[in-house]
């Protein structure tokens, strides 16, 4: 009886918390297939993906997003490695400062990227291509407490001082270390920062928005103020590509037998 | 000139010495093992050996080579670690076959290698698998396939066999020193473990708080201990307090019986102890030999072996005698006569741990 009346409620719970998640979701969708009065219709997306500066935008966050993953993959997979391996001090020092984005409003981050980046001696706010160096950096530095932490989880969960001195005494040097040995133990420690990092360059606002770079918060906001059904429509067809990174991240970690074994799947 | 040299080596961290003036020759293809309790410094001495920690004095050669401050993936030293250390992102092929991949040997001879090891280490069909896909003792096969495929000139062994159950323990021991007697590898062997030094060694190095206590075959460790410490960490032994009464014969009283000792050389001091192995140790009386008499205090099974323990003299003394079926043992608290040769003991002066019978590292 205990088991049964344990068993409703976790289906009650457990219904309550997909409600309160995809209530709100089916309401936007619904809104957003009613731009044709009195029937349902996918004008609104039709609309949304015919806008050029949709596609352009969804483009320019995109390559973005690629660029700021591999960036702070390389920054900071040897970096989080090196603490590990030499300066296992400085970790907690580590964990401060990759927290700092959550601590410092990106408002005034953002201002004060422009009041150092806009004069000499590092003017990079002239020319579009200068200004995505800076906004690279910015992405970079508003991801790092997720790619640092996801990192950190990956390099806990194997030896890595072990396996280092292991390849050490094989006759590996550094370089192969971290190519052959560190990178693929940490896949899907990096898949997983990679996901967060690439999602939130995606839907950043305040950097693009400042910096006057076609990115797709922006965008979005834009659009939320001139349109109705719309913005229903970005925010369901954003929703589709999150899911859809996540399906590409779960495809990636389930490819090999290896990752399998590392995962205890 | 010895193919792996140690001289005047010394490692400390910050203000403590982990290893204090470290010396020894090591020849072509011996096998020699760090023997000694935990922080004594043997693992310090292997990482030294392997270039993963720089003596903060002294040097290390092998072949001729200074190999002080060479990195240690140029050191040509394979080596096995305590918790396998195998690559889990690759196949059991893959990881023994790393050694030779970083050299950049051509793939054929990679693959030939690693069938040759797989071979040795009888394992051919595991080629394919995982290091998660294999039990400890196989993975730990596994490793020392790997550590010898790209033909080091030196293999270290870092507690290899601590964290496998007892029974692979003792398989896995044979293996290796098998595979180092077919290869004729020079091999380093660190353990705490007496009983796995004593067994695969030619020689043995005992060590203790950052120094060799006593270099020697396990046969000299065991039977003729130079050191106090050695003789009470590797097996068993009793160690009486007794009084001297002849300095020049090795007579010693104990209480109110008498004994003499085969060995009394290294006698210095008034604070005296007869040291006797249990094993040495038998029931009854000879004509000529040292006989004590004394109350059985406690008997324990241990399998092949019982250990008895008697009071003598208000000391206890233990005796191991093998467990036959038409031995009859004697009840607790019965008088038991002991006997043992004269040259099976010797006397030990040193004031720490006078009495009672001191009990061996890990067995």
């Amino acid at each position: 009886m205990k088991t049964r009346g344990g068993r409703f409620w976790a289906v009650f719970w457990g219904g309550l918390a997909l409600l309160y998640f995809f209530l709100p979701l089916y309401g936007t969708l619904e809104f957003s297939l009613r731009m044709q009065k009195g029937t349902y219709s996918l004008l609104a997306y039709q609309t949304v993906l015919a806008d050029p500066q949709f596609l352009t935008s969804f483009g320019y966050s995109a390559a973005m997003g690629v660029i700021t993953v591999t960036l702070s993959m390389l920054l900071f997979v040897p970096t989080v490695y090196w603490i590990y391996l030499r300066v296992p001090k400085a970790r907690p020092i580590m964990e401060v400062i990759t927290i700092l984005p959550f601590i410092i409003p990106t408002i005034v981050y953002v201002f004060g990227l422009i009041r150092t980046f806009s004069g000499p001696p590092f003017q990079l706010t002239e020319t579009p291509f200068k200004t995505d160096i800076l906004i690279t950096a910015g992405y970079i530095v508003l991801s790092m407490p997720y790619m640092f932490r996801a990192v950190d989880v990956g390099m806990r969960s194997i030896d890595v001082r072990m396996l280092t001195e292991a390849a050490q005494s094989l006759g590996a040097n550094q370089v192969q270390i971290l190519f052959h040995v560190i990178f693929p133990n940490q896949r899907i420690a990096i898949l997983s920062g990679a996901l967060i990092c690439f999602a939130l360059v995606i839907g950043e606002l305040i950097l693009g928005d400042f910096l006057v770079r076609p990115a797709l918060g922006p965008y979005m906001v834009q659009v939320g103020r001139d349109r109705a059904y719309e913005p229903a429509a970005l925010a369901i067809i954003s929703y589709a590509l999150t899911w859809i990174c996540l399906g590409l991240i779960q495809f990636f970690s389930r490819g090999s037998k290896t990752q399998r074994q590392l995962t205890g799947r | 000139m010895s193919f792996l040299e140690l001289t005047h080596v010394h490692k400390s961290f910050s203000a403590t010495a982990a290893v204090e003036d470290f010396n020894l020759s090591v020849d072509q293809g011996e096998f020699v093992s760090f023997l000694g309790p935990s922080g004594c410094g043997k693992t310090t001495t292997l990482r030294m050996i392997a270039g993963f920690e720089v003596p903060t004095s002294g040097t290390i050669t092998l072949d001729g080579n200074d190999l002080t401050f060479q990195p240690a993936n140029r050191r040509n030293i394979g080596m096995v670690f305590q918790s396998y250390a195998l690559f889990p992102n690759m196949t059991v092929a893959d990881n023994i076959g790393y050694g030779l991949r970083v050299a950049s040997k051509p793939k054929a001879e990679i693959k030939q290698r690693v069938a040759e090891m797989l071979a040795l280490i009888q394992m051919e069909s595991f080629g394919a698998r995982y290091p998660a896909q294999l039990s400890g003792g196989q993975q730990q096969r596994v490793a020392l396939a790997r550590a010898l495929a790209f033909h080091p000139k030196v293999l270290l062994l870092d507690e290899p066999l601590s964290a496998l159950d007892a029974k692979i323990r003792v398989e896995l021991r044979q293996e290796i020193r098998r595979i180092q007697r077919q290869l004729r590898i020079t091999a380093i062997y660190v353990t705490h473990d007496q009983e796995e030094a004593l067994s695969l060694s030619d020689r043995v190095v005992v060590m203790s708080r950052g120094r060799i206590e006593q270099v020697g075959t396990p046969s000299q460790i065991y039977n003729f201990p130079t050191t106090d410490f050695v003789a009470r960490f590797v097996g068993q032994i009793n160690l009486l307090p007794v009084e001297v009464v002849s300095r020049a014969e090795g007579v010693v009283r104990l209480g109110q019986q008498t004994l003499r000792a085969g060995q009394f050389e290294r006698l210095n001091g008034h604070s005296v102890r007869l040291a006797v192995r249990p094993e040495e140790l038998n029931p009854g009386f000879v004509e000529g030999a040292n006989n004590l008499m004394g109350t059985v205090d406690s008997i324990t099974y241990l399998g092949s072996i019982v250990r008895i323990r008697v009071q003598v003299e208000g000391q206890p003394l233990s005796l191991d005698v093998f467990n036959e079926r038409k031995f009859q043992f004697p009840s607790l608290g019965d008088p038991f006569q002991i006997t043992f040769p004269v040259d099976a003991c010797w006397l030990m002066s040193g004031s720490d741990a006078p009495t009672a019978t001191d009990q061996g590292a890990a067995s």
